[in-house]
């Protein structure tokens, strides 16, 4: 009996809180992708790179001085001008095309390549690591957790309560699920979808700069943080349906749980195939995922 | 117009005339690659150099490479974002086999070839499940995936690669090879290539090419068993294409999409006309493109290392301003040229 | 107040407007009428901005339009009430309401709300199901959600694309007893409508549209032009 407690308290327990960490952070990132897909339609190749920006940003400005929570504040902001223009810049172009889905696939898959070198040649090739902004650790139900977690959970899950807040119960949410659904529609209410579409693509990407952010002292900040983080987060996408922001809250949950808890009995490396199995075995049994589009829940 | 038989022999006539037009535009684009091929060659070994067959040689393997995604994206309308897969572990098997077991050219490309069939059934069985951007992330995934793993995995060397693979000959019975000089390699390389192409220029003539352009034209075809069963050999034929590839040195960067989606650039966008199963696309547009991407990739590489920077915005300039590719915008000015009788591509069904 | 000036629109290949030309007045209620396929919605879709005409003037109080995109054409004064009535779903009969707010953008807040509080006078039934999702409301309700959210804009010009159809009767009758009280307002209307003698009392002119072109323009009121409008579109 104290056996099983005991494994719970430092085995499980710990196991369970970190996942739940990572699971917050990679819901962020979805979130931002998801959103993108049912109002655009555009899979974002590079939100992994704009999740590496955030990063990257946050480490330049505590390396300047800056306080890490002004950061939090301001990395989010410069990268939802950085979202806005690229959608004004790029996906506007081929936006128009009937080859659209794959157009801006190819367009934002470039602009990925591109990011990932430019990473290299401004920050080099090793990792940076910045100082967590809270030390210290506390006990909860006999398990001990970095106080800097337990901020991340919370911060992380007010974020994650207030995008469904602002999509589902503001005039603004309104706007973008009519421009998902029927944007010819929404557009002769006097929706001005274009605006409306550059401003979401700006909302998630400033998602995802966030939680570049928040990870950042949890993880290590290095050239390719994006891509391997970026299949996580299109796997969480596709389980929970694309473009459903239910679904993707679900869906990142249990597969960071999945991914944590058997990382106790499987070695490492075999934690994304197993993750893509899962992404690969949705798309046979159930391609629609948890939950359906953007505006069912 | 009315659909008289008298119409709809002079649109048979019409499309038929196109097809010569085609054919004799992409035949004048691959005659003119392989002059230059030569002429490039006597120069190279008369001015004894080794560097640029070197980069040569580089150029035509990336030719094969973008052949593949072209024989997928330009016929099928099927976006691999996984491809350089398929080009990493027939370079790995190819070393396997020549360290471990034989140092014969043609056993490393038997079995390579037969690996990739595999490999290439497998993935196909994954993947064809999905379509459209489905497709394309599941690749995308698969590459991540068997990258990562191969990068952890110290039996294959991890993150240096395989080293110390024997320099081969390769044998032709009355003559042989030697894979370690410039001039020679070139030019098994530029054979493998061009039988290459000119088997898939064939085979997109036969009724089954037709059936894979009928594949992109046609969503609900995938809801055909037949079709699908065919679709998963054609993933297996492209992936044969692929052993040779083994020929190069392996490196596990060769597993990286980033290089194949580079390797895209020329040829991405040929399937904008999608929904009409007679429009041909360029597979030569691939050799070209291959060769301007080694090109520019080896010219920017002088100043910096940094060149997916420049390649990957040459990359989307293309997606924006030349979605036809270089293909689809030297062959209709060509075939202008050569046959003014047959009308413009598409048009003429 | 609209002027159409030799509009001709294209779909991929096939010509649908060929040169149509005619005029709204301030206050008229005007009835587009023309078998299947001459082109009625496609000629109410070019002005509303959902196509683009390929060639001709497209003018509405006085200015260019032809061209610019939906949402500008909207915010000009146009208030669209399509075929169909594309009530948009996932969003409750108050957030579609809320949406045609923004036709007019520039409105206090104090007078948006007073604009949606007449709207729920107007539309009691609406306001007993504010709350309900907008694709959940019966067949009449939902045009009566589609004509409200428009006029919740208070726009200067309507465009109506056949709002009887799939309706009973008596449901139908509510629908032109409204476009009745729009026209006595003097909000002027563009009225697509299958049901030509229904149509007909609500209207003061009309337009036949044979082949994507206006063919006979007539007084809604004189039975010889009555008469001669049955002879053109009937089969």
């Amino acid at each position: 009996m104290t056996e099983i407690l005991e494994s719970l308290q430092f085995v499980y327990g710990p196991q369970v809180a970190n996942g739940l960490a990572i699971g917050v952070a990679v819901i962020l990132m979805a979130l931002g992708l998801t959103i993108i897909f049912g109002l655009l339609d555009v899979i974002n190749m590079s939100h992994g790179e704009f999740y590496a920006l955030g990063a990257y940003l946050a480490v330049t400005l505590v390396g300047q001085g800056v306080n890490f929570w002004l950061c939090l504040a301001l990395v989010p902001v410069a990268m939802a001008a950085i979202g806005y223009f690229t959608e004004r810049a790029l996906i506007q172009r081929v936006f128009h095309t009937k080859d659209r889905h794959i157009l801006t696939l190819l367009l934002t898959f470039g602009l990925a390549i591109i990011a990932e070198d430019a990473f290299k040649l401004a920050y080099g090739p090793n990792p940076y690591k910045p100082e967590s902004p809270i030390s210290g650790a506390s006990e909860i139900l006999g398990i001990m957790l970095p106080n800097y977690r337990l901020f991340l959970i919370a911060a992380g899950g007010a974020i994650i309560v207030a995008v469904w807040l602002v999509v589902y119960r503001t005039t603004l949410g309104a706007m973008v699920r009519a421009a998902a659904w029927d944007k010819n529609m929404a557009a002769s209410l006097g929706v001005p979808v274009e605006r409306v579409y550059a401003g979401t693509f700006a909302f998630g990407v400033a998602l995802a700069g966030l939680s570049g952010v928040l990870l950042a002292p949890i993880y290590s900040v290095f050239p390719t943080m994006g891509k391997d983080f970026i299949l996580m987060a299109f796997t969480v996408v596709i389980v929970g349906g694309m473009g459903s922001i239910k679904g993707a809250v679900i869906a990142g949950l249990v597969l960071t749980q999945i991914q944590s808890i058997s990382s106790l009995f499987i070695s490492p490396v075999w934690s994304d195939p197993l993750v893509f199995g899962i992404m690969v075995l949705f798309l046979m049994v159930r391609p629609q995922g948890l939950a359906g589009r953007l505006g069912h829940g | 117009m009315a659909d008289t038989p008298a119409t709809r022999v002079a649109v048979r006539t019409a499309v038929a005339a196109n097809e010569r037009a085609d054919a004799l535009g992409d035949g004048v684009l691959a005659g003119a690659f392989v002059a230059l091929a030569l002429v490039f060659a006597a120069v190279a070994a008369a001015s004894g150099d080794t560097f640029f067959f070197r980069l040569a040689t580089e150029a035509l393997i990336l030719a094969g490479v973008a052949m593949a995604v072209d024989l997928l994206l330009g016929y099928t309308g099927l976006l691999s974002l996984g491809h350089a897969l398929f080009f990493g572990f027939g370079a790995y098997v190819s070393a396997l086999v020549l360290k471990h077991w034989s140092p014969s050219f043609w056993a490393a490309i038997g079995v390579t070839f037969a690996a990739a069939a595999l490999l290439g059934v497998v993935a196909g069985f994954i993947a064809i499940r999905a379509r459209g951007v489905y497709f394309a992330l599941i690749t995308f995934g698969l590459a991540q995936v068997v990258f990562k793993a191969v990068y952890n995995t110290r039996e294959l060397g991890g993150s240096d690669g395989i080293i110390g693979i024997p320099q081969i000959r390769v044998e032709f019975g009355l003559f042989s090879v030697q894979a370690s000089s410039p001039l020679g390699f070139f030019l098994v390389t530029l054979v493998f290539v061009m039988l290459l192409y000119a088997a898939l220029a064939w085979l997109m003539r036969t009724p089954f090419g037709r059936l894979l352009v009928a594949i992109r034209a046609n969503e609900s075809a995938r809801a055909l068993p037949g079709i699908l069963a065919l679709a998963r050999q054609a993933g297996g034929l492209r992936d044969r294409g692929r052993g040779r590839r083994a020929l190069r040195q392996p490196v596990p960067h060769a597993a990286r999409p980033g290089v194949a989606g580079a390797a895209g650039l020329p040829d991405i966008g040929q399937r904008r006309d999608h929904g009409h199963p007679r429009r041909r696309r360029h597979l030569v547009g691939a050799l070209y493109g291959a060769v301007i991407l080694t090109g520019l990739k080896s010219v920017i590489g002088t100043w910096t290392e940094h060149h997916l920077i420049i390649i990957g915005a040459l990359f989307m300039l293309s997606v924006i301003f030349l979605p036809k590719g270089f293909a689809g915008y030297v062959l209709p000015r060509l075939r202008r040229r050569f046959a003014p009788g047959a009308g413009k591509p598409g048009e003429g069904a | 107040m609209l002027e159409l000036d030799a509009i001709h629109t294209h779909y991929g290949l096939s010509h649908v407007l060929q040169g149509v030309s005619f005029t709204v007045a301030k206050g008229e209620v005007v009835g587009l009428f023309g078998r299947n396929g001459v082109g009625k919605t496609t000629l109410i879709k070019t002005v509303a901005g959902w196509v683009r005409p390929s060639s001709g003037r497209l003018r509405f109080e006085g200015e260019d339009i032809a061209g610019l995109a939906s949402d500008r054409i909207c915010r000009r004064g146009i208030g669209l009430v399509p075929e169909d009535r594309r009530v948009l779903p996932g969003l409750t009969v108050e957030e579609n309401l809320r949406l045609g707010l923004m036709q007019a953008p520039g409105r206090a807040k104090a007078e948006a709300a007073r604009a949606m509080q007449r709207t729920f006078e107007r539309f009691p039934r609406l306001a007993e199901r504010r709350s309900q999702m907008g694709t959940t409301l019966s067949g009449g309700e939902q045009q009566m959600l589609a004509i409200a959210r428009v006029l919740v804009g208070a726009p200067r010009l309507l465009l109506i694309d056949e709002p009887s159809e799939g309706l009973a009767p008596m449901i139908a009758d509510e629908i032109f007893a409204l476009i009745h009280e729009l026209r006595a307002e003097g909000i002027p209307v563009l009225l697509v409508e299958q049901n030509v003698m229904r149509a007909l009392e609500v209207c003061d002119r009309f337009l036949a549209l044979e082949r994507g072109a206006v063919v006979f323009q007539g007084d809604a009121r004189s039975s010889a032009d009555r008469q001669r409008l049955i002879e053109v579109i009937a089969v």
